[in-house]
């Protein structure tokens, strides 16, 4: 079977555990600066106050002043998230996420390592922890076992047979099809509110009125297709963060910063000559809050200056000064491919001799004895502000 | 498969490099050193004001000198605005 895991207002509750007073609050997050003024998902204390996620900014003040507005905390969500699926993985259970909250797995497999499909669930559910109030739903179809772990209450499990699939999804709301807001009016204009009822129209009708994804929408209101659930590659976990003395907004300190990253990345013996193929730069902002940006490459690479083409411009969208710079390399690829050089070039030798070198200074010393003086504002009239030393253990 | 290379590594701080230390300057009715660290001043070969960062919370506001001492030593001090009191730096 295929089952599915969801813990509603992942992004939400993410950001709330720096604040978690917070949770018992009128609380909603707040939306990305430049986007729709829409709110985030909620709590359930601004729920009981009538405000629902995706309603307009103004609108959801207006009905309670007193709500607490969360800034997005992109880096931080992302990193409990991958903490969520390597506990899954820790369990012996190989995970497809789909998007952060959400997260599909075979049930085949574990089923046995634990006894039955229940005790795999609560073993998955117990995996996540209770503080993340998941819920989980398996059925023989992925859009079953989303929808029903969608409508279960925290730290439930539902089990849809393949048989009562359809009897399952009727009456459920429409709005667990993935359908863009305009169709959904659409649909409810047309007095169509459930699953059900959607599945019972004629599907060549639903394909003419409403196009592709209507057609989508119906076969799935049916119970979707079978599909497989792939199992991810776990994630390289190469990670190089600086802090600053102070908070950064200057775009060319930013930029430097990077460069001293992404050399220290690249020359960490973990990589063991592989390529990166996805690599991601965050940072976390002065007021609070955190900015991340990936980029996946065509051909894997380690040209520091094909990475930084691919990473730097990012670096532009940055929303505030920030406090720290973190560059991961987030999925490395086989070491297969390479081409050996022919001829060495000019300064390799020198390089190698250099490196030697400090490598045994190093070991005399200690860690962090070794330092690259990287200048982040020569222009700067204090002259303390015009270079830091960054510590190099590699 | 990317196998898994045993989790992130402490962040590291990056050092200031050429941070103001204290100094104990003896300075004239102008406000000009006569003396750095006990050693008399022979010249005062060039002085300078920077005023920056007023917008923030740490506004800096020194009053630069470039010396000759009589030992033949060269040193720059500058007097800081905002706490009163003397540092040298090499500018």
């Amino acid at each position: 079977m295929v089952a599915c895991l969801v813990i509603p207002g992942f992004e939400l509750r993410a950001a709330l555990r720096a604040r978690p007073g917070l949770a018992l609050r009128p609380a909603a997050l707040a939306p990305v600066p430049g986007s729709e003024p829409l709110v985030g998902p909620v709590t359930a204390a601004a729920e009981a106050l009538g405000i629902t996620p995706g309603m307009r900014l103004g609108e959801a003040l207006a009905t309670c002043p007193g709500l607490v507005l969360v800034e997005q905390d992109p880096a931080e969500a992302e990193r409990e998230w991958e903490g969520v699926l390597r506990r899954l993985e820790d369990t012996g259970i190989a995970v497809q996420p789909e998007g952060l909250g959400c997260v599909y797995f075979e049930t085949r497999g574990v089923e046995r390592l634990y006894g039955g499909l229940e005790a795999a669930l609560r073993r998955a559910l117990a995996a996540v922890g209770s503080a993340w109030d998941p819920r989980a739903g398996a059925a023989e179809r992925r859009f079953a076992a989303l929808a029903a772990a969608s409508v279960a209450r925290p730290g439930q499990l539902l089990i849809v047979s393949d048989e009562r699939t359809e009897e399952f999804l009727a009456p459920l709301p429409l709005g667990l099809v993935p359908l863009e807001p305009g169709r959904q009016r659409e649909l409810k204009e047309l007095g169509v509110r459930r699953l059900g009822e959607l599945a019972g129209l004629p599907g060549g009708a639903v394909a003419e009125r409403l196009g592709a994804d209507g057609r989508r929408a119906w076969g799935l209101a049916r119970g979707g297709s079978p599909a497989r659930v792939r199992g991810r590659r776990p994630p390289a976990e190469l990670v190089e963060a600086l802090e600053f003395p102070e908070a950064v907004g200057n775009e060319l300190t930013v930029r430097r910063a990077f460069t001293s990253l992404l050399e220290r990345l690249l020359e960490r013996p973990e990589r063991a000559g592989r390529f990166a193929r996805k690599i991601a730069v965050s940072a976390r902002l002065v007021g609070g809050g955190s900015w991340r940006r990936t980029a996946t490459l065509r051909d894997p690479t380690v040209e520091p200056s094909r990475l930084k083409a691919a990473l730097g411009p990012k670096l532009a969208e940055l929303p505030a000064p920030i406090l720290e710079l973190r560059l991961e390399l987030v999925e490395l690829t086989e070491d297969a491919g390479r081409q050996l050089q022919l001829v060495q070039p000019e300064g390799g030798e020198l390089r190698g001799r250099l490196k030697d070198g400090l490598r045994q200074v190093r070991a005399s010393t200690g860690s962090g004895s070794v330092c690259t003086v990287v200048e982040v504002a020569p222009w700067s009239r204090i002259p303390e502000a015009r270079a830091l030393f960054v510590p190099r253990d590699e | 498969m990317v196998t898994d290379s045993g989790g992130t590594r402490p962040l590291r701080t990056a050092g200031r490099i050429n941070a103001p230390r204290p100094a104990l300057v003896e300075p004239g009715f102008d406000g000009t050193p006569r003396e750095v660290n006990r050693q008399p001043v022979a010249v005062v070969r060039e002085e300078w004001r920077v005023v920056d960062r007023w917008w923030t919370e740490e506004p800096v506001d020194r009053r630069y000198f470039d010396l000759v001492l009589e030992t033949g030593r060269v040193a720059v001090v500058f007097h800081d605005g905002e706490s009163g009191k003397w540092y040298a730096q090499n500018a």
